[in-house]
């Protein structure tokens, strides 16, 4: 399979072009098909990724969720189970695209490429910097908590006894405390090598835009475009 | 040089040991060991150097700290950087990128240099340290020993005249801590000045030109490098440090057959025994569209864990060892049923277990214990295990495990070593017969350690089967009845100590 590498300000603007046109409500068959196109490109970039088995069973949840909208579900239809499921359906089909583009481009992007990428943009350092803080700090904050999920599995109050507000706090208070302990560690560990230095920040990585960047940056573009003549401008 | 003139300091809003008149001064090139018990004053000394104090740490400080002719009360931290580098305890906290390459290079990014001399930095770096093979790799996915290796190349990429580590060993295995040695001794053959504090003191016998002990705050005695290695283990213990002798003999002992290829094992018939029975685990589990499937012994050679088969002796400790990610916690999680996709089955007092039943007979101590801390006081962590709450036997514990005082304590308010007994109580509090712990003595000083020991023979007394995972060879000699050692998750030879 070959790979495709992108830069990662194409990245950026695919997630924001993906979840503008799949957030927003969608009518006509038009629109429709703009909004089933541009999912399906995070879902190549998956496969080309290797990442097969996430691909297809997100494909999977996605095609039932439209099948469900378009044959099963109407406007008239009551009930708890048609509630749940235009609930299920909404979630997929509105926010998982944008889930799954994030999680991709979370997955392929170097923090280093990031940071360089957000400098080529002139973006302030402190944005930039913080935003690759935000990113080191998932898989830590996901680690930390499942490390507490254990805990608790151990003493046998996953549930909290029955309350949802102790379930809550035994999750969130041994989590705020370790999270602010590392928090205070990491950044103590960063400024001891130069963070936050007056020079601009440099970077080893060359960016540089290739033909696939501006194909798929020309892709969404021009869906967008047609997306929003089709909704507003009609 | 460095020079630190009648330095007094008091953190600010906390109770954490400051300093008291201390007055050191170290030539360029010196290789300097901080000692002491936990709390003495190590960690901060090193503070003052790298100027996490007073720029980050704040608090009174009065006396002079002047490093390379710079005042560090009016250098800027950023200024610092490429004089000063420092490598941390915690892996987990001390980096910035996620991916190694990233790392490495961080400081380098910071300090502006042009991408042609980043590049060629991080080349001559990892030629080094050797670290060709960690290139390109999530830190996530590393070993302790890699992390530390990793982290000391980042403070080597910026070029200090001035290298900090804040007891660097404490997360490691014998074989990472030679490796780590290593590096530290190319950093001395370059000359530059190296500052540690370590509670582990053998595998720096022959690298330090004078060792520093602290106590309460204040530097009580200096020894150059004969002098200290003349010490005896009776002086090194009065002064609550670690015997150097004892521990590299124990290193022998039981490093020795770590890493030797024979394994042997020899007659571990006990007359009470935990057996554990299709421990199979991997972390890369079969591809799957929608429906795990179930690990089983037939394809248990491609496993992260498989133990077929395996007796513990209950009412006795047994040590865990074995090389970082030899899958020693991974073994510890699934003994404990954390890990679902484990077909673990237990056989206790005639009596099989699985599945969720594991959860209620066995309980785990973890390395950082904090995440096992749920409630407001010690009392009430204790009487949150309990099935119905009995108040009485609750005090017991708590006083039983040298907590008494404490009960209305914030958990969050006690020192390390009592987070752990609060822990251990709830644990016999939830009436668990299987205790685990995962290196509970890492970065703990001598008479911590002792305590702990202590405490896990007296478990064991009371007929509980505790399993501990460790690096601490006098841990072993200490508490240990049994010994297993683990190799790419299997068991490479259980015997008696």
């Amino acid at each position: 399979m070959i790979k495709i590498s992108l830069d990662p300000r194409t990245k950026l603007f695919m997630i924001f072009a993906v979840s503008f046109i799949v957030m927003v409500n969608a009518i006509t068959p038009l629109e429709w098909s703009i909004r089933i196109m541009v999912t399906l490109i995070p879902i190549l970039l998956l496969v080309t990724e290797g990442k097969y088995a996430s691909a297809f069973r997100f494909t999977v949840f996605y095609g039932a969720a439209l099948l469900l909208l378009k044959y099963c579900i109407s406007e008239s239809s009551t009930g708890i189970f048609s509630a749940i499921l235009v609930g299920y359906c909404g979630i997929v089909a509105q926010f998982l695209p944008a889930m799954i583009t994030a999680w991709y481009v979370i997955r392929t992007t170097k923090i280093g490429e990031f940071m360089s990428a957000m400098q080529k943009m002139h973006v302030p350092d402190g944005i930039s910097i913080s935003l690759a803080v935000v990113m080191r700090f998932f898989p830590t904050i996901k680690e930390e908590y499942s490390s507490i999920n254990d805990a608790m599995k151990m003493r046998g109050i996953s549930l909290g006894g029955g309350k949802v507000t102790k379930m809550i706090e035994y999750r969130m208070i041994p989590l705020m405390f370790s999270c602010i302990s590392i928090g205070e560690e990491l950044s103590a560990a960063a400024v001891t090598r130069g963070l936050g230095a007056p020079v601009k920040r440099t970077s080893p990585y060359e960016l540089k835009m290739k033909a696939t960047d501006f194909i798929m940056i020309g892709i969404f573009a021009v869906s967008v475009i047609i997306f929003i003549t089709a909704k507003y401008f009609r | 040089m460095i020079e630190i003139k009648n330095v007094d300091f008091q953190y600010k809003g906390s109770e954490e040991a400051g300093l008291h008149d201390v007055s050191l001064s170290i030539k360029d090139g010196e290789t300097i060991l901080l000692c002491g018990a936990s709390g003495c004053g190590k960690t901060t000394i090193t503070r003052l150097i790298n100027g996490l104090i007073p720029h980050y740490y704040k608090g009174e400080l009065s006396g002079s700290v002047t490093v390379s002719d710079r005042d560090i009360a009016q250098t800027e931290l950023y200024d610092l950087a490429s004089v000063v580098g420092t490598v941390f305890q915690n892996p987990r906290s001390q980096f910035f990128a996620v991916d190694t390459d990233g790392e490495i290079t961080f400081g380098t990014e910071n300090i502006g240099l042009p991408p042609a001399e980043i590049c060629r930095r991080k080349a001559e770096v990892v030629n080094e340290l050797e670290l060709e093979a960690l290139l390109e790799k999530s830190l996530f996915a590393l070993s302790g020993g890699e992390k530390q290796k990793i982290a000391c190349a980042s403070v080597s990429a910026l070029m200090p005249e001035i290298i900090i580590l804040d007891e660097p060993s404490s997360n490691l295995d014998w074989k990472a801590i030679g490796e780590l040695k290593n590096v530290i001794r190319k950093w001395k053959e370059n000359g530059k000045t190296i500052i540690i504090s370590e509670h582990r003191l053998w595998y720096l016998k022959d690298l330090v030109d004078r060792v520093v002990f602290l106590e309460n705050g204040k530097i009580v005695h200096e020894w150059n490098k004969n002098e200290f290695s003349s010490l005896t283990s009776e002086e090194l213990q009065q002064y609550g440090l670690r015997p150097i002798k004892l521990e590299e003999k124990y290193i022998r002992e039981f490093g020795g057959e770590m890493f030797s290829p024979e394994s042997r094992s020899s007659d571990t018939t006990f007359e009470k025994a935990v057996t554990i029975r299709d421990m199979y685990f991997t972390y890369k589990p079969q591809k799957y569209v929608l429906f795990r499937k179930k690990l089983t012994a037939e394809s248990s050679d491609k496993y992260t864990i498989s133990i077929p088969k395996l007796r513990l002796p209950q009412g006795s400790v047994t040590g865990l060892i074995g090389r970082n990610g030899a899958g020693k916690s991974t073994f510890l999680r699934c003994l404990c049923g954390l890990e679902k996709s484990c077909p673990v089955k237990l056989d206790i007092d005639n009596e099989s277990i699985s599945g969720k039943g594991i959860l209620k007979k066995c309980y785990m101590v973890m390395q950082d214990v904090n995440h096992q801390l749920f409630t407001d006081s010690v009392e009430a962590e204790v009487l949150l295990s309990m099935k119905s709450e009995d108040k009485e036997y609750a005090d017991k514990l708590i006083a039983e495990l040298g907590l008494a005082g404490f009960e209305n304590t914030h958990p969050m308010a006690l020192s390390g070593g009592q987070k752990q007994r609060t822990a251990i109580c709830s644990a016999l509090a939830a009436n668990a017969e299987i205790l685990l712990f995962d290196e509970p003595t890492s970065g703990l000083d001598h008479r911590h350690m002792k305590i702990v020991g202590g405490l896990l023979r007296k478990l064991a007394e009371r007929g509980k089967t505790v399993i501990v995972s460790t690096h601490d060879p006098e841990l072993i000699s200490l508490c240990c009845q049994y010994l297993m050692c683990l190799e790419n998750g299997r068991i490479k030879y259980f015997r008696k100590v």
